[in-house]
């Protein structure tokens, strides 16, 4: 009880540490208010716009853009992983185009998803898509290569035939690394969003700062950058909830 | 257990156990296994290796450590083919894994994702019984292993010793004809390898499974043992087999006071040490 309240005091420091430093550059003169406003003005306005239906609405394009892109990621990574993981087939054609695909900033190629999907969703999914797919994929294939011989032999002796050893074995052997691979992906993915948001978008968050900062509306500015980063948080923790829960017979990871 | 001395006489008198007409469970029919090392070099692990194992003999293999028991134990398995030369379980030709030979690693190798009672399960729910007849016949093995009520368990929150048992549960479970031991009890203490130890023989005692069970403690195998099978450094070949011609069923206590039981020991430990000719005869 008293170690969970520790835990999650120990949580909140950083998180106050880093609102008293903003606030003590203000009071120390050390940035003008005009360019950073105070966080109490940040949250205050936040408070104000919260549950209005205009802001809700913004929040809601950023959600569903980036849950669509996360799954379509999660979706893929995992299978093209694990595909990977068993058949050397795949693996020799995936491998490659992996090696290729990987360190390519993906919003450098935003501009042509928006010519070929348009401004709306599909090219803020497809993008986020696009660049939460690696981590996952990647972190399942090892996952998934590098499981313990011996369960795979365990399972097959109790007659477990070969072709289910994928779903009965390989995937839940794997699923330390594919979590650990969807964490970073659920960032990267909240990342992208909002860049992708920034820069051609009608709505959403990132579209709410663009606007403010053509009108230099700063307090503005900071609202769906607070609110970005606290949906990141609360996401974050699910996640973490799903990775307690699926995992509580995994050794501690 | 009642019948001690009554069944013990009967066994030292008699060669095949328990009355059964010895049968081939398992016949290994002149096996090689070479495996490709790095480089274009290749590495005989196994040489030429024959050997027959009857129905519910519990038969130990000693050996220097790289001699290629596990390998001879996984070729058993059907986990790995061997380059030459045949095995055979009841006659058929072994051409991978099955229900009818189930495996205990030293590592456990227990299913991370499942709690005991789920590890247990599995194999009955592979062979395709009911969820519930299922349950409660792992409830039973459980309690048999002395782990009932650590069935929500899972199995990093066991002690090494709790983990085996219930690796052997698991194996149990689906009712392997051949168990397949690849040093069990390795990782484990002394004091609880002494126990499971025990607890293994009795069950052995009841059921009469055939045993191939690979070890390094020369105690261990002549305890457990009807025949040893001592193999000599690579290339693996058997060097002798080793008749145990104890009475059972054994008592750790008597047996440790029982000078051929000693004699035992002491010359299969020999046997291992010799790398040259063997001029000790058993
Ligand atoms: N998959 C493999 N690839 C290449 N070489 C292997 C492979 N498996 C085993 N070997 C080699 O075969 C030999 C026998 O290995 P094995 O594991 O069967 O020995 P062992 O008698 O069980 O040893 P230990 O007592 O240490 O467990 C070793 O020299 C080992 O390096
Ligand atoms: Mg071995």
């Amino acid at each position: 009880m008293s170690a969970t309240v520790n835990k999650a005091l120990l949580g909140i420091t950083p998180i106050a540490l880093f609102i008293a430093l903003w606030q003590s550059l203000i009071s120390f003169g050390y940035a003008p208010v005009t360019l950073l406003p105070p966080p109490g003005a940040v949250f205050l306005r936040l408070g104000q716009q919260l549950f209005t239906s205009d802001f809700l609405h913004e929040i809601a394009a950023t959600l569903f853009r980036l849950f669509a892109g996360f799954a379509i990621a999660v979706v893929l990574g995992v299978v093209i992983g694990l595909a990977a993981a068993i058949s050397p087939a795949i693996n020799a054609v995936v491998k490659p185009v992996v090696r290729v695909l990987a360190p390519i900033p993906k919003v450098a190629l935003y501009p042509a998803l928006l010519l070929i999907l348009g401004f709306d969703h599909a090219s803020k999914i497809t993008l986020v898509a696009a660049d939460a797919l690696f981590p996952i994929l990647l972190s399942t294939y090892y996952g998934a290569s590098m499981v313990e011989q011996k369960l795979i032999w365990s399972a097959m002796a109790a007659g477990t035939p070969r072709a289910q050893i994928l779903f009965k074995v390989v995937l839940p052997a794997a699923m330390p690394s594919i979590l650990t691979g969807c964490r970073i992906g659920l960032v990267i993915s909240c990342i992208v969003v909002f860049l992708a948001e920034m820069i051609t978008s009608t709505d959403g968050l990132g579209h709410m700062l663009v606007q403010a900062a053509r009108t230099f509306q700063t307090v503005d500015m900071f609202v769906p950058l607070i609110t970005i980063s606290m949906l990141g948080l609360i996401l974050n923790s699910l996640l973490h909830g799903l990775r307690t829960y699926l995992l509580r017979g995994f050794p501690e990871v | 257990m009642k019948v001690v001395t009554l069944r013990s006489d009967a066994l030292a008198e008699s060669e095949p156990l328990s009355g059964k007409p010895a049968s081939a469970m398992i016949h290994i029919d002149r096996v090689s296994q070479r495996f490709q090392t790095s480089g274009r070099q290749s590495h005989l692990a196994l040489s030429d290796i024959s050997l027959t194992i009857d129905d519910g003999a519990f038969v130990s293999i000693l050996g220097p450590s790289g001699c290629g028991k596990s390998t001879l134990l996984y070729i058993v398995g059907g986990f790995v083919s061997p380059s030459d030369g045949v095995a055979r379980v009841k006659g058929k030709a072994i051409t991978g894994p099955g229900p009818d030979r189930g495996p205990v690693f030293q590592e456990f190798a227990l299913f991370p994702w499942k709690n005991v009672l789920g590890n247990v399960m599995y194999g009955l729910r592979q062979q395709g019984v009911k969820h519930s007849e299922a349950e409660a016949k792992s409830r039973k093995l459980l309690e048999m292993v002395g782990l009932k009520g650590y069935e929500n368990f899972y199995p990093k929150e066991l002690s090494g010793g709790m983990k085996q048992r219930v690796a052997i549960a698991r194996t149990l479970a689906y009712n392997p004809a051949v168990l397949l031991m690849d040093e069990p009890f390795g990782a484990l203490d002394a004091h609880t390898r002494t126990r499971l130890q025990n607890d293994l023989l009795n069950i052995w005692e009841r059921d009469r499974k055939t045993v191939l069970f690979v070890t390094h403690s020369v105690e261990e195998a002549v305890f457990l043992s009807d025949k040893v099978v001592v193999m000599t450094r690579s290339p693996g070949r058997i060097k002798v087999v080793v008749d145990i011609d104890l009475p059972r069923p054994r008592k750790r206590a008597e047996l440790l006071l029982d000078a051929r039981y000693q004699k035992y020991v002491v010359d299969i430990e020999k046997l291992i040490d010799d790398t040259g000719e063997d001029e000790i005869h058993a």
